[in-house]
């Protein structure tokens, strides 16, 4: 993460990771022990969500996918032990990049439990200073 | 429930309070772009 970090400072851009669950939930699961590189936002409301357009799925979409099970594989076989699914495992979410004018220049919302290679959204933003 | 914003329109508003207990948004003129990622759960 600290890589990346300074990858991102080197095009000049910040990053903002906002998340729906409880704040102590979130020092407890998602933030315990890791020194978090960049500012996580915490929105138990969703209103954010919904203003961005980024919905729930439907259960299917999530629970059938090869991908969420090859990903719970994945955590078991490098010695995680899987957790609660927090307090909604079907809400999605999305990765934009917004220029320092308000444009949104790249828009990813989840439509299934995956997310962009962080070297897409990186080219997003190093798009704006060529 | 609104749409996702798409590319070249204005983003929809942020203005949330930060685990560390600072506040991030995009209201008013920014110098930097920013990166926005919203996350699912945290389990």
């Amino acid at each position: 993460m600290h890589d990346r970090k300074d990858r991102i400072e080197e095009l000049g851009a910040d990053v903002v990771f906002v998340a729906f669950d409880e704040p102590d939930e979130l020092r407890a699961k998602l933030v315990a022990g890791v020194d978090l590189a960049f500012p996580l936002a915490y929105d138990p409301a969703r209103e954010s969500y919904g203003r961005w357009g980024l919905q729930r799925s439907p259960w299917w979409k999530i629970w059938l996918d090869p991908g969420v099970w090859k990903a719970y594989a994945r955590l078991l076989a490098s010695g995680e032990r899987l957790r609660g699914g927090g307090t909604d495992a079907l809400q999605l979410g999305g990765d934009f990049v917004v220029a320092a004018d308000g444009t949104v220049v790249y828009a990813r919302p989840q439509e299934r439990d995956d997310r962009p290679p962080v070297g897409e959204l990186l080219r997003a933003v190093k798009e704006l200073g060529s | 429930m609104s749409q996702p914003p798409r590319v070249g329109s204005p983003a929809p508003p942020l203005d949330l309070p930060t685990l560390d207990g600072g506040r991030v948004g995009l209201d008013g003129p920014r110098e930097r772009p920013v990166i926005v990622s919203f996350l699912r759960h945290a389990g």
